[in-house]
């Protein structure tokens, strides 16, 4: 209403200019010279063009972009005041050839420029929307080649006015059109890219590569054109101020390009070397659906070294904005990846089971029992509890994230009771438990950096002492498995040493569950976000405590007393044990209390003993 | 094949009206913007925002969800953990590799293991427990925890206005 409004005022403005001059002069000349010399009639004529290039603009639009969104008109605006703005100082640089004609082709520039930045944004927008019809597709590509052969033009017509005359404004116009049509280049392949996509059914995979690779050529084009820009100018002119914030922008956006292909290219490399490809048994145990995507995975996912396992493409560009697990947060670049695996893995129980029997039976290399399981897991044996190995591998990894390159507690101790083989059984599948190093080994700063009281000393500290729980349970389970094979063989050969039983006061533990619920509470969201997740892939830190349950079930009571109390005895400061009862106390739950009471009883018990 | 980021808005639509959580209504404004939602979050039972149905908006980022969305609501609120204008400060709101406040361990930013049922879960638990350590509206932190009867009376106007009483 206000455009038509004003679309009428000024054509009826101009229409009475021209009457009154044709009226006063009679003739064609005398009257276009009386207006060009009246500074009255030159404004409304002004006024009259800047309208019908306004109109045009609306026309253009209509054809080839129909309605503008909300988000592309408000882009639009911010960009155009900035544009405006750094126009107004290039007048100044170019004060002596200010002219009609001069203001005409910058607003000619303005105006080409403003249909770049919509065509961009109506580029991107492609890969949002859900419904792109072959309308879209032919507006984007009409527009993309008229702006295209447009910026071509003016480029060719500012060479040659500069060949011709030297270096004049035409300068800056070539200058900026070459930018634009860097700026079409860039859309068009994206274009195409998306296009490409839309057409086919499944995800392309390298389509984030190339969009990656054309910005970084796109960028350093435009950070060569700009500084060539400046040096030319410096030298002919002056500084070019208008050119500076471009300028800014381009070299932050190839620095940050630059940045992402190099990120890309190690994230491509670290999953193509360190990565195994998750197998089919592997997707079959998992719920088969990606994190990332909620899509299923059928073919190309990867397993991480914390057992979760992703789209490779989901992953990949994951990875470029962070070297973490998505699902746990280990930090995939610091995990000795190829070696978690088999390695950290005798490593660990070995030292396990140092804790249970220190001196016994000579070593055995090689002999352990948690590998040989593993193995068999692998061979295919079905795992009946996988949502438990789920959890503590989000224990495991948290772990390894916090105590990177740690020593492995003592040199391979003698395991104590050995089977050389186990295949008849394999209930779990149980990612290796990295062992909490020993605190003997740790210097003074170490342990007074455990040992502090600011919350990152506190995280630190139960990150520490999931840890033990981690072993606890893995321990309470490898001494399950001994129990099924002491049942299976006909005379028992071996009795597990069983300790006495004692009721113990919960008065110290009471106090530091206080403390750590409170700590807790504090994290409402990540609380919030156990309490409802139900997803067993999305295991989060808290739900650590979670696995008490699933491990705990089968196993009686009796089998993870003796382990369980000797394991603790890695840590060797009362308070941070207790602190470790109070957390686990505070996210147990149901059927579980029990054990875990009497578990809990015997931890302090052997802390005061000591 | 659309983009990712749609693909997987998508999904969580679908996901969110078979099995919609309780006390939460989301969905995209437009069948054609995916990437602004609009969620109705009925105020948590026993605290003192029950009763109250907040609006709130979402906007995701282009990149989703590999960085998460922003959220802000729609209604005057009057919470620790919203400011002023709306927005909401949750931790797994915030982008996982910059940490604004300096204090949030990575563990509780976003990560693409997120979603929009979780973050509006997340918001009930923050209605209901206001976190004081990191508060984004300082009047009502203050409030809170020296003045308890008079936020809570506070909370309750609001309540009443999102009801239109």
């Amino acid at each position: 209403m206000r455009s038509i409004l004003i679309f009428l005022t000024s054509a009826v403005l101009s229409a009475g200019v021209i009457a009154n001059a044709v009226i006063q002069k009679k003739q064609f000349y005398p009257s276009v010279v009386y207006i060009s010399k009246s500074n009255p009639s030159m404004a409304v004529i002004y006024f009259q063009s800047l309208i019908l290039v306004l109109m045009l603009g609306k026309l253009m639009r209509k054809i080839f972009l129909g309605t503008l969104r909300a988000a592309e008109f408000e882009h639009l605006m911010e960009r155009f005041w900035y544009a405006l703005t750094e126009t107004c100082l290039a007048f100044t640089v170019f004060r002596d050839d200010f002219n009609p004609k001069f203001i005409a082709l910058f607003t000619v520039l303005l105006f080409l420029k403003s249909f770049h930045w919509l065509a961009e944004d109506r580029v991107d927008y492609m890969e949002r929307s859900p419904v792109i019809g072959w309308v879209f597709h032919i507006r984007v590509a009409g527009l993309l080649s008229v702006l295209g052969f447009l910026d071509y033009l003016l480029i060719m017509y500012a060479y040659q006015s500069t060949i011709a005359k030297g270096p004049t404004v035409q300068l800056v116009f070539g200058f900026e059109y070459a930018i634009l049509i860097t700026m079409v280049a860039n859309t068009t392949i994206k274009y195409v890219l998306h296009a490409s996509e839309l057409r086919s059914d499944t995800p392309w995979e390298n389509k984030a590569v190339f969009l990656l690779y054309t910005e970084l050529v796109i960028g350093l084009i435009r950070v060569i054109l700009y500084i060539v820009f400046v040096f030319l100018m410096v030298k002919i002119y002056t500084l070019p101020l208008f050119a500076f914030r471009p300028m800014y922008y381009t070299i932050r956006n190839f620095k940050k390009a630059l940045n992402d292909v190099i990120l890309s290219r190690r994230a491509i490399h670290n999953m193509n070397t360190l990565y195994p490809d998750a197998t089919a048994e592997e997707l079959a145990l998992s719920d088969n659906i990606c994190i990332i995507c909620r899509e299923d995975m059928v073919s190309s996912s990867k397993k991480l070294p914390c057992g979760h396992i992703f789209h490779t493409l989901c992953l990949r560009s994951w990875f470029q904005r962070q070297q973490t697990c998505p699902t746990c947060r280990l930090n995939i670049l610091r995990t000795p990846i190829t070696a978690t695996q088999p390695q950290a893995q005798p490593a660990a129980n070995n030292n396990a089971n140092q804790n249970v029997r220190p001196n016994e039976a000579p070593p055995v290399p090689q002999q352990n029992p948690f590998l040989n399981l593993l193995n068999d897991n692998r061979l295919g044996n079905q795992v009946p509890n996988p949502s438990s190995s789920s959890s503590v591998s989000s224990a495991t990894t948290t772990t390894t994230s916090t105590h990177p390159g740690a020593p492995f507690g003592a040199p391979i101790p003698p395991p104590p009771f050995f089977f050389p083989s186990m295949p008849f059984m394999a209930p779990y599948t149980i990612p290796p438990p990295p062992m909490p190093q020993n605190l003997e080994q740790l210097t003074e700063e170490e342990l007074r950096a455990i040992e502090g009281n600011e919350r990152r000393h506190v995280e630190e500290r139960i990150k520490l002492l999931r840890n033990v729980q981690t072993m606890l349970n893995a321990s309470a389970a490898l001494m399950n498995q001994y129990q099924m094979v002491v049942a299976n063989l006909p005379p028992p050969p071996i009795s597990l040493p069983l300790q006495q039983q004692q009721p113990q006061q919960s008065s110290s533990s009471s106090s530091v569950a206080a403390e750590t619920a409170e700590q807790q509470s504090t994290k409402v969201e990540n609380v919030s976000l156990t309490k409802e997740n139900d997803n067993k892939n999305e295991v989060k830190l808290e739900d650590v405590g979670s696995e008490d349950e699933t491990i705990n079930k089968p196993s009686t009571s009796r089998s993870s007393e003796p382990t369980s109390s000797k394991t603790a005895t890695t840590l060797d400061s009362p308070s941070t044990t207790s602190t470790f009862i109070a957390n686990e106390s505070s996210t147990i739950n149901g059927e579980t209390n029990e054990a875990n009471e009497i578990r809990k009883r015997r931890l302090q018990k052997f802390l005061q003993s000591d | 094949m659309a983009g990712q980021a749609l693909r997987r808005l998508m999904a969580e639509y679908k996901q969110l009206s078979i099995n919609p959580p309780e006390g939460i209504l989301a969905g995209p404004v437009s069948e054609e913007n995916f990437f602004e939602w609009e969620a109705l979050i009925s105020g948590p039972a026993d605290t003192v925002f029950e009763g109250g149905l907040f609006p709130a908006k979402l906007v995701f980022p282009s990149d989703y969800p590999l960085n998460p969305p922003k959220m802000s609501f729609l209604c005057e609120m009057f919470h620790p953990n919203i400011f002023p204008d709306g927005r909401v400060c949750i931790s797994i709101l915030h982008s996982p590799g910059d940490d604004p406040l300096g204090y949030e361990s990575s563990s509780e930013r976003w990560s693409p293991v997120q979603s929009v049922e979780k973050i509006l879960l997340s918001v009930v638990s923050m209605l209901a427990e206001p976190n004081d350590e990191s508060p984004a509206n300082v009047d009502a932190s203050k409030m809170w925890r020296e003045n308890r009867e008079e936020f809570n009376k506070t909370a309750q106007r609001i309540v009443r206005k999102t009801l239109g009483l």
